[in-house]
This record gives C-alpha cells, structure tokens and sequence, in this order.
C-alpha cells in the first residue's frame, strides 16, 4: 500500500500562514498601539523581522537533525529526564495555544454573531470540529489548511475592498514621533501575533524537497505574507482612525467592516467573522496536532495511538475553556499566555540550539 | 528479436513479449509430418474464420505451402517476434510449422455483430459516441482497437465461486503503478462471493471500509473516456456482463470532469467545469444558506431584499427548516418516479409535480415562493453534475447542512463545511489521498479549471505513473 507521509512545500507555507493569522487579525494594531500609536505599523514591521530570526534559529536547530523531530532529537541534546519535561512544557503550551485561541474566538463569535448561543456550545462545536480536523495524520491535515486557504484569500479580499473607503492618509503623519524606544516596545505584542512557525520543530523531517535550503525560504515566504498581511491591516486601520479612536477601540477590523456599505450585503462583518471561523480553526487544530504528538513522545516509549490522544486534550479543553466565559479572566489568560510563547517559541529553541552547539564542541575536543 | 525454429521456445518469448496477457492462446495440430501451431488473441479472433480458412484448407491440402493453401487475404510472413506481437495484439492469427524460422500472420479479426449504441448515461457533443454493450469481448476488442499496443495488458479474473464471471483488468504496463496494481488484484482475488453483480458489487467489494457517500471508483461506459484514464496509468475494470467499467485510482476531482471539457477550447472547457463545481457546492448548501439567512441573520441581506423574503414568508406557518425540508422530499419523489417510468408517463409526472405542486403549494400558502425558487434550483445544480454518484452525494448532503444551519446559522454551516472538507481529505484510494486541494502543485491544470492541452504536461497526480510527463516538446 501506499501511505504519502510527506508534505510538499507548498502545504508548508499554506500550514504556516493559517497558524500565524488567527483571531490577532481582529485585534491588530490595538495592542501594538498602547506606546507607538499610529507608528504601529513599523512595530508590526518589527515583529515581523523578530519572527523571522526566530525561524533562523528554529531551522538552524533542525537543519542538525534532518530526520527527527525535535520530540526525538532533544533526548541526544538534553537527556532522558529533561527532555520528557521539555516535551511536556510544549505539549501544555501547544494545548493552551489552540485553548486561547478558542475561547477568544467563541467570545468574539459570542459578542457579534451568535448572542443567544450560549458560550460553552459555541466553544464546543468549534472544538469539536477542531478536534475531529486534529485526529487526522499531517498530511490530511495539510490539505485541509490548503483548501481552507481559499476562504482565508476571500477574507483578504474582504478587508481590503472595506477598508478603502473614507479615511484619512494624514493619520500616518509626522511618521516616527513617538521614537524609537515605543516602537520597539510594540513589536513585542506583535511578534506574539506572529506566532505560529514553531510548527516547523515537529514539521521539518517531514517536508519533502530538493535541499533543505527550500525550507528556510517557504518559511520565510509564509512569514513574509503574514507580515505583510498584519501590515496591510495595520495601515487600513490608521488609515481610517485617528490615534485617540485607536485609544478606544480595541477591535478596529469589525467596526471597519460594519462601516462598509455593499449594494449585496449588509453587515459585512457577520460574514467576515463568519468565514475567519474556518482560518482561527487551523490555529486551534494544528497546535491541538502538535500538542498531541509532543505527549505522545513524554512516556518512556512513543504512544502510537494519536486519534485518543488528541480528543483527550481536546476534552481537557473544553472542560477548561468553560470556566473563560467572561472577557476579563480572557485577558488575564492572555497575558499569561504571551508569556509563555516568548519562553517557549524564542527561548527554549535558542537554548537548545545553544546546548547542541556546545556538546558539538565537547564531544569534539 | 528473431524467430525461433523451436515452436516452444516462440511461445515464451511471445508470452512475454504479451507480458502473460491472458487471452494469449496457441492450438496445435499435425498434418501429415509437419505440426502446426496457430498462436492468436482469443478474443480478438472470429474462430470460425480459423476454422474455414485456415485449418480446414491446410487439412485437404496436405503437401502445399501455406501461402497457397489458406484462403485468407490479410496475409504476411515475418521472422521477427516483434511483428508477431503486434500482429497478434491486432487480432491475426499466428502460424508457425515447427522446425521453420517463421511466422505466417493471418487476418482473422472478430467482426462485431452486436450494434453498439450511443451512450445512454453521459452524452457529450463532441467526440466519440461509442459506448460499451454487455459482451466484454467486444469490449475488450473496442479497448485494443483504440490502443493498439502490447503495452496494454489485459488480465483475466474469474470472481464469484459459482458463477465464475469473467473479469478483466485493463492497464498499461509502461504506466501503471506496480504497488497500486499489485494491491489492486490482491483485493481482487480475494473477494470470496458467489457471485457478482456488476458494477457495484465489485466496487464495494474492491474498496475498504469507509463510511462516506462519496463514490471512490469512476463508473464509466464510454471507450474513449476509459483510454484517456487509462493513458494516465489508472486502471480499468471490465466485467462480462455489464456496460459499465471501473476505473480507480480517481481523484475527488475526476468525477467532474466530462470528455466534452477537453473537445472544446480551454476558455469555455473551464468555464464549464468552473460551472459544474459551483453547481455542486450549490447542490448541498443552498437550502442551508437560505436556511441561515432567513433565520438567524436577515442583518447581512440589504434591507429591500430581507423585506421581500418577509412578504414573502408573511402567511407561511411552517418554520424554513421544514419547508426546507418538505419540499426537498416532495422533489426526491418525484425524481424517483420519473427515473423508473417510461419516458411519456414521465412527462406527465413532471406536469403534475412542477407546475401543480409547485404552485399550488405556493398559492396554499404552505411553503413560500422564495423556498420554491430554492429548492428548484438546488434540485437542477445537483443534476448539473456528471457523475450520478456524485450528485446523489451531494443531494444528501444537503440535509445535514440544512440542520446545521437551522441551528448555528452561518456559523453551522461554515462547521458542516469544514467537516465535510476533514472527511474528504481523510479518504483514500488504495492508500492515495482522494482529495487534494484544487491548487496544489502541478494539479491545478485540470481541477477547477481545465488548461490548455499543451500545458498539460503532467499526468494526475492520483495516478502515481511510472512515467508522468505527458507532453514532451508541445508545438515540435
């Protein structure tokens, strides 16, 4: 029989950007406004570029081990004990992803879309769905992103057929007043919104291509779009609110969206929220796959029945997301999470990166 | 590769040359001190041809040449055991006297005596209009004549215990994948029934355990259509007994492809298959969509519309998912009842339900004119597709859609789509993914739209052929 392991690049990159974009694309540039106002968008330009260093020193690290994953190659970098706890620390991380990113979106869908639908069915029909998506092998799970990627390209569309409409150029102006010093204190909550390519970790070994070099560059491309993408809305924002509307508005892309008028549809917006479902889901079903894999790898031996392992993290989530169901302990959550994706995406990869390079160097002399 | 004098020893090297096809048969007889023996294609042989003109001749005249004693006009000699292949692939007949260096090619060619008719299930405009009758010799025979090739293998099965009907596996050596095909006659000679109805005993036999609407193996009953899949290194399934064939490995998107795409320029060819995929989408989600906007979010119709659909609903009693619903069964009849029927009785079933159900019904007030609408054209996207399987699919589908969109409005129905698409990309043929997404790699050039020829250079990817360039130097 013939069992196709491998994804191509081309699903790399589609993986890639559907993880990055989620629910941040509702919120840009709220959070990366609070120093840099309407300079906003050279933090997101800068978070952009911090992403893009990160995923050097991701494949720099993997490019060492070309045919494992990092839920196997860490146990020849940190031993036994330590690396069961690393892939437990990723494990809990990648579940509290795809759970943040749920309860955000049910609370969005819960706030404009479905205000009658209680909380916990919203929440679990979207996990459900992502659940159900997660149980399935890579490859599956890479057409499916691939296909979803069509509805991510109307939400484009979308966003920049609404957001050309009255607004004002001179909201960019004077460029660069608030400094340096408050831009590069934004682009932290922007290089959170980026967050998404750590799936490379698990992912390389299974990339089929020509050299490895072709990785790095679909990574690059993927990253590249998202940043241009975050931008593009980061300039229809400013374009269409001033700094102080910015200072009140914590969703700026819905309110741009109901703003629009269309002859064919009314409130924009509900359709957008509507089809931006099927792009947040990836978010949520891919960390849920990752998260289930790196569990699978914190036994002594590999736990090879993946399906069970991804609805009990599944469950877990839903009996965990019930409790978010008011917007305040979301926030506090939030916090906590951006946290632990600067410890997990950008420090714990460095470390290790930094560890294989130091043994290298013992073992040699 | 010469001729043998030994008769055995052009045997095997004819097999092989044949690659073992099964319908390589030889006869043997002796006359006089000289023993003939006659190799030919059983099924592409008229054998009482052989047995007028070429046996009974050669018994009177004992002491002659052949040349001189068979009462054939198609005649040649030829030492080389490449001639003798083809010559047997196009239906002659193979004499050799042993001890002699030698092949005498005899034409003895089966003429069909069964008029074959038009195509009864997928007409085209153009193009061929044979389709496959119920002899599997005749079409085999219609299969050789359209590739004229040794390459094209044919194997025999005899599936069923007792009624041991024949079962013939079609393929091209050069192409066809090795793992797909051993896998492939592995599931077959297993199947352990008694017997066997074609088509879809087969398929159902041939196919692993998966619970899914969507039909995983091509049914076809055109000719032309099986050379073309078969030019892409699938493999085809003939049984005696039964117009249609199978084709497998296919993809999601070879059920929507039609000959007439590629008969007509590339523009309109994509246009129409553009056409026929939005029908299919439109086939399951319309009533749903409808569903949605009507009951959970009349915010995103303008506002001249949504007070149209309210005139519209304004006497109605039942909810829009029952209406929904009700009418989709009321057209499910009626469709079932046409279908069956002689075609005049037909019509008059389609007097009374489209024109008295459907206004009268209006007029009654039971189901809203706007649901009417709905419901007629979901019923004709579905019929736009060239598969009925696949159409039956999606008529069926649209049910889950519609609760789902009575329930969660737009939001059901993006889920339902987002499992529908996670159950599709979970399917496989014979271990190859089922679906993939229409712009991935090299495919995008015949799923969603059809390029043109010349830039087809790839065969699909679904078939996993040996060789998958198609088109080498285009124009040279």
């Amino acid at each position: 029989m013939i069992h196709l392991k491998k994804i191509s690049l081309n699903q790399l990159i589609c993986l890639v950007i559907l993880t990055q974009v989620g629910v941040s694309v509702l919120e840009i540039p709220y959070a990366e406004s609070r120093h840099a106002g309407y300079d906003s968008w050279m933090s997101i330009l800068i978070g952009g570029l911090l992403a893009q260093i990160v995923i050097f020193i991701i494949y720099q690290l993997s490019k060492r081990y070309p045919d494992q994953s990092l839920q196997q190659y860490i146990f020849s970098i940190l031993g036994k004990p330590l690396g069961w706890l690393v892939n437990l620390l990723f494990a809990l991380y990648c579940a509290e992803s795809s759970l943040m990113v749920v309860i955000s979106y049910a609370d969005v869908l819960n706030r404009w879309v479905l205000f009658q639908t209680p909380f916990f069915v919203i929440l679990g029909i979207t996990l459900v769905v992502a659940t159900y998506i997660a149980s399935s092998t890579l490859r599956s799970i890479s057409t499916i992103t691939q296909s979803i990627l069509n509805m991510f390209l109307i939400c484009f569309v979308i966003i920049f057929i609404s957001g050309m409409g009255k607004g004002d150029w001179r909201h960019f102006l004077p460029i660069g007043t608030h400094g340096i010093g408050a831009i590069i204190k934004d682009s932290l909550p922007a290089f959170w919104a980026y967050a998404g390519y750590e799936l490379l970790l698990y992912v390389f070994p299974f990339v089929k291509c020509k050299k490895k070099k072709h990785i790095f560059i679909a990574m690059s491309i993927a990253n590249g779009f998202t940043t241009l993408f975050y931008l593009l809305i980061t300039i229809i924002v400013t374009y269409n609110f001033s700094e102080s509307q910015l200072n009140t508005i914590t969703e700026p892309m819905v309110y741009i969206l109901r703003k629009f008028r269309w002859p064919v549809v009314q409130s924009l917006d509900i359709l957008f929220m509507t089809i931006w479902l099927s792009v947040t889901t990836v978010t949520v079903f891919v960390y849920m796959f990752l998260s289930a894999r790196y569990l699978a790898f914190v036994g002594k031996k590999e736990i090879r029945n993946h399906p069970l392992l991804v609805w009990i993290i599944g469950i877990l989530c839903f009996s965990v997301g019930i409790w978010f169901s008011d917007r305040q302990s979301i926030f506090k959550f939030s916090e906590y999470h951006n946290k632990a994706t600067m410890i997990m995406i950008a420090l714990v990869p460095t470390i290790i990166l930094l560890i294989s390079y130091v043994r290298e160097k013992v073992a040699r002399e | 590769m010469k001729a043998d004098l030994l008769i055995e020893k052009n045997e095997k090297s004819l097999k092989e040359l044949l690659f073992n096809s099964s319908d390589f048969k030889f006869s043997d007889f002796e006359i006089g001190n000289r023993s003939y023996r006659l190799f030919y294609l059983e099924t592409m042989i008229e054998s009482i041809k052989v047995q007028e003109h070429i046996i009974r001749p050669l018994l009177t005249n004992v002491n002659g040449t052949i040349r001189e004693a068979v009462s054939i006009l198609d005649y040649c000699e030829t030492d080389q055991l490449s001639d003798a292949t083809k010559a047997l692939v196009e239906g002659k007949t193979v004499v050799q006297i042993n001890g002699e260096a030698k092949f005498y090619l005899l034409g003895t060619e089966l003429v069909k005596e069964r008029s074959i008719n038009i195509p009864m299930n997928e007409r085209v405009l153009r193009g061929s209009h044979e389709a496959l009758n119920e002899n599997i010799n005749t079409n085999l025979n219609m299969m050789r004549k359209l590739i004229e090739t040794p390459d094209l293998v044919i194997k025999f099965y005899q599936v069923g215990r007792r009624s041991n009907t024949k079962v013939a596996i079609l393929y091209l050596n050069s192409l066809v994948n090795e793992v797909v095909l051993a896998e492939f006659e592995r599931r077959v000679a297993n199947i352990d029934i008694d017997y066997i109805e074609a088509p879809n005993f087969l398929q159902e036999l041939i196919e692993k355990k998966h619970f899914t609407l969507f039909p995983k193996i091509l049914v076809t009953e055109r000719p032309d259509r099986i050379n073309s899949y078969l030019m892409d290194g699938k493999i085809a399934i003939l049984t005696d007994g039964s117009p249609d064939c199978l084709i497998l490995p296919v993809s999601f998107w070879a059920f929507f492809q039609s000959p007439d795409d590629y008969q007509i320029g590339w523009l309109i060819g994509s246009a129409i298959r553009f056409l026929r995929i939005l029908a299919f989408i439109l086939a399951f989600s319309l009533p749903g969509i409808y569903v949605a906007l009507v009951t959970f979010d009349p915010r995103i119709l303008p506002f001249e519309i949504a007070l149209t659909l309210q005139s519209s609903m304004q006497y109605i009693a039942l909810p829009p998912v029952l209406e929904a619903i009700a009418m989709l069964v009321i057209l499910e009849i009626l469709r079932e009842a046409t279908v069956r029927l002689p075609s005049p009785i037909a019509q008059t079933i389609g007097v009374v339900g489209g024109i008295v159900i459907g206004t009268v019904v209006v007029q009654a007030n039971l189901i809203s004119n706007m649901m009417v609408i709905v419901v007629a054209l979901t019923g004709i996207a579905s019929f736009n597709i060239p598969s009925y399987e696949m159409s039956s699919a999606a008529r069926l589908l649209t049910y889950p859609f519609i609760l789902m969109a009575s329930m969660f409005g737009l939001i059901g129905l993006e889920i339902s789509f987002l499992l529908l698409l996670t159950h599709l990309s979970r399917l496989d043929t014979m271990g190859i993914p089922y679906f993939y997404s229409w712009y991935s790699g090299e495919t995008i050039k015949d799923t969603l739209f059809r390029f043109p020829i010349r830039s087809l250079k790839k065969r699909p990817f679904e078939s996993m052929a040996k060789e998958s360039t198609r088109i080498k130097t285009p124009r040279g």
